[in-house]
């Protein structure tokens, strides 16, 4: 379990995604990238003690929402969904090695990515870069480096 | 009962997702809220913005003094096109009353804006710019770039304006070809990286690979006569209507380092 408040440390993670996903990089590697504030977000939920996480999911998934200039709620609802998930199999995530957190986080994302996609849709047409679909699988293989980093962190 | 818990959060989302999509209730709580988040905009800029400034005291007098030289040419030879382009207008507003034609060659009043590094969602063909509603920067105008148009403004903040790309599947640009005048509608193609289509043209149209289309004014949303792009393949699909034509872009919107925001007429 952590140390410091947990909402403290989440906002500290919430702020170092926010500024991670908002870094431009070059279209193709844009595509793939993680989605930080879910794997942020994932770490948060399995070493925090705290309650009405899916009303700070919707939260977070709204500042999301905003930054990156999509619809309203979109994010948010992909957070949510990916958030009930996660606390699911938190018991397990918890005590598994790292390759199987990298399965979670691989499942977690792939719900994340198909509600965002299933939103985008619905609303615009499903028109958009296919090297999207590797975002679940970027985020699975960061996983460990992140793990270790925000362990750092949350001392 | 561990399901319910975030049945109700889900449902704001959701109704949320339906009130931004299908109406415009939610566009002044956006605005208002995405100025908050210029902080974080500025703090993901730092960086790009330090480059610039060492790549700008880094510059030695001898090459500023080059570079002065070259851009002193350059403007000479615009001055000289600019002539031609004035006795063009003239002629052109002479021919327009002449004929009693709505159509004359556009004349706007532009302001230059910075490209910021600041990523937008995966999912769309947008950029952030460096001017916003303290520059008179508004939604709907136009983005122009040293070779054709750009996009559009879909959001602006007293800081930053979001430019929405031509290569966008929910931008639409009336157009037409500039070698015959046949009419079209251009559609981006998020799947292909930078790429656009022509709707609407009819199975007959006369399309030659290379042709360049350019606004064509229709609707009043984009000014007209502004390059968009060239086309790069034509096909007759059988059993359709309309033409199969693929665009690319004369802008290169990843290379993009400045651009020309389109205020208001003159």
């Amino acid at each position: 379990m952590i140390r410091q408040r947990p909402l403290v440390l989440l906002f500290k993670l919430a702020l170092i995604s926010t500024l991670l996903s908002a870094v431009a990089l070059p279209e193709m590697i844009h595509s793939a990238t993680p989605f930080w504030m879910l794997i942020f977000f994932t770490y948060w939920l399995i070493y925090a003690e705290t309650r009405a996480v899916y009303t700070l999911s919707l939260l977070l998934g709204l500042l999301l929402d905003l930054l990156h200039g999509n619809v309203f709620g979109q994010n948010a609802l992909a957070l949510i969904a990916s958030t009930v998930f996660i606390l699911n199999v938190k018991k397990s995530f918890y005590v598994s090695n790292l390759s199987t957190q990298q399965v979670y986080v691989f499942v977690a994302s792939l719900i994340y990515l198909l509600i965002t996609i299933c939103v985008h849709w619905i609303i615009q047409g499903f028109d958009f870069s296919y090297l999207t679909f590797l975002a679940p699988l970027t985020g699975s293989i960061l996983w460990p480096i992140v793990h270790f980093l925000l362990a750092k962190l949350k001392r | 009962m561990r399901l319910l818990k975030p049945l109700l959060p889900a449902l704001i989302a959701i109704i949320l997702i339906v009130l931004d999509a299908r109406f415009s209730y939610l566009d002044n709580l956006k605005r208002n809220s995405t100025a908050l988040l210029s902080p974080i905009y500025f703090l993901v800029d730092l960086p790009g913005q330090m480059m610039n400034w060492v790549s700008d005291k880094g510059s030695d007098t001898e090459q500023l003094i080059s570079e002065n030289e070259q851009l002193t040419n350059e403007l000479f030879e615009l001055k000289a096109k600019l002539q031609i382009y004035n006795n063009l207008v003239l002629e052109n507003q002479k021919i327009s009353r002449l004929i009693d034609a709505s159509y004359t060659l556009p004349a706007n009043a532009v302001k230059l804006a910075r490209v910021k590094s600041i990523a937008q969602s995966r999912l769309k063909r947008q950029l952030v710019i460096n001017k916003g509603v303290n520059d008179s920067i508004l939604a709907s105008q136009i983005v122009l770039g040293a070779n054709g148009v750009v996009g559009q403004i879909i959001q602006s903040t007293p800081f930053y304006a979001t430019v929405q790309l031509t290569t966008d599947p929910t931008q639409h640009i009336p157009v037409k070809n500039v070698r015959n005048g046949a009419r079209g509608i251009t559609k981006g193609l998020a799947a292909n990286k930078s790429g656009m289509k022509v709707e609407f043209m009819p199975s007959n149209a006369d399309v030659k690979l290379g042709d360049i289309f350019v606004t064509s004014g229709i609707g009043q949303s984009y000014p007209a006569g502004y390059p968009v792009g060239e086309v790069v393949e034509v096909s007759a699909p059988h059993d359709e209507a309309f033409l199969l034509i693929k665009l690319h872009p004369l802008e290169d919107m990843n290379g993009l380092e400045f651009v020309l925001v389109v205020s208001e007429p003159l």
